[in-house]
């Protein structure tokens, strides 16, 4: 491979190269489509799909459309890690996440259970602050947002406590 | 149907770009929280240099859409709940790892425990629903 493509495709990014690509889709999705970037509003449409519980309210409301846009923005970033890890070379199913896997004896189960806990902090929290990383810490920040620099100094102060407690509860300490 | 395929597109392109700068590792995020690697601040912290600029540059240069519609920007309002969910939203993204964003890009990666932190999220978002029809402030 050519080596420009190299560093494309295969050299993990230097730190610049993917914040230049992620800021410049705040502008960009103004420009064509006057949308704010935000991921988290998409897994309303998702929980729509998996319970279509009609006596809900925000069931019925406009954030949980089957099928919208958000859909297709979640599908392609899937498809972005996808692409990425073929040309990586790094394609196929895998169980490693990191130290995590690497420190826990865990059997899978547990392990998936604890996914899921974490993955339920984030979809809950992330509806109750009206954002997540994408749609407050860089949108937000990015449009000098009092509400977004709020929101993600306490996205910090609970990533900091429990990453730190994990570490030393679960990790084996300070190693 | 063309702004489905332009953000089929523009999602790519991010879950392309959060693979390959490395946000979709566990090791990255969790170590940004724990202070064992801190690239990721620097990601996020260049993501918002460059977004604040092309702001500036779109709103002052071109100063509407390409359709000619003004723009409107989105701003997200403040209270007492927003702050305490991002509390929760802290906590469950150093617990897993992962954003909502990352998540995806982890799943592409073909990681398997990726696919339990993303049903949590449509549970959590679920759970919100519920929690919402009897509570208007949330």
């Amino acid at each position: 491979m050519e080596p420009i493509a190299q560093y494309v495709f295969v050299k993990p990014w230097p730190f610049w190269a993917g914040g230049l690509i992620i800021g410049l889709l705040v502008p960009l999705l103004y420009y064509f489509y006057n949308t704010p970037l935000g991921v988290s509003t998409g897994y309303g449409n998702l929980v729509k799909m998996i319970f279509p519980s009609r006596h809900l309210k925000w069931i019925r409301s406009k954030f949980a459309d089957t099928w919208s846009w958000r859909v297709y923005f979640i599908a392609g970033i899937i498809l972005g890690g996808f692409i990425s890890s073929v040309f990586a070379g790094q394609a196929g199913f895998t169980l490693e996440m990191g130290q995590f896997t690497d420190a826990v004896g865990w059997p899978a189960i547990f392990i998936a259970l604890y996914f899921f806990g974490g993955g339920v902090f984030l979809g809950l929290g992330a509806r109750i602050a009206g954002g997540c990383t994408s749609g407050h810490s860089i949108h937000g920040i990015a449009n000098l947002h009092l509400s977004s620099i709020l929101a993600t100094v306490m996205f910090l102060i609970g990533g900091i406590v429990a990453a730190n407690l994990v570490r030393i509860v679960l990790l084996g300490g300070v190693g | 149907m063309g702004k489905k395929i332009g953000f089929l597109g523009f999602g790519t392109l991010f879950g392309f770009a959060l693979s390959r700068v490395g946000a979709s590792d566990f090791n990255l995020i969790f170590g940004m929280f724990t202070g064992q690697d801190l690239k990721l601040v620097w990601v996020i912290l260049t993501a918002v240099v460059v977004g604040f600029i092309g702001m500036r540059v779109l709103r002052l240069r071109a100063k509407q859409t390409i359709s000619g519609q003004p723009l409107k920007i989105s701003y997200k309002k403040l209270g007492h709940w927003s702050l305490m969910g991002g509390a929760l939203f802290g906590i469950g993204w150093g617990l897993a790892g992962a954003c909502p964003g990352t998540v995806l890009a982890q799943l592409g990666e073909g990681k398997i425990f990726a696919l339990f932190t993303f049903t949590g999220m449509i549970y959590g978002t679920y759970i919100y629903a519920r929690l919402k029809e009897n509570n208007t402030e949330l």
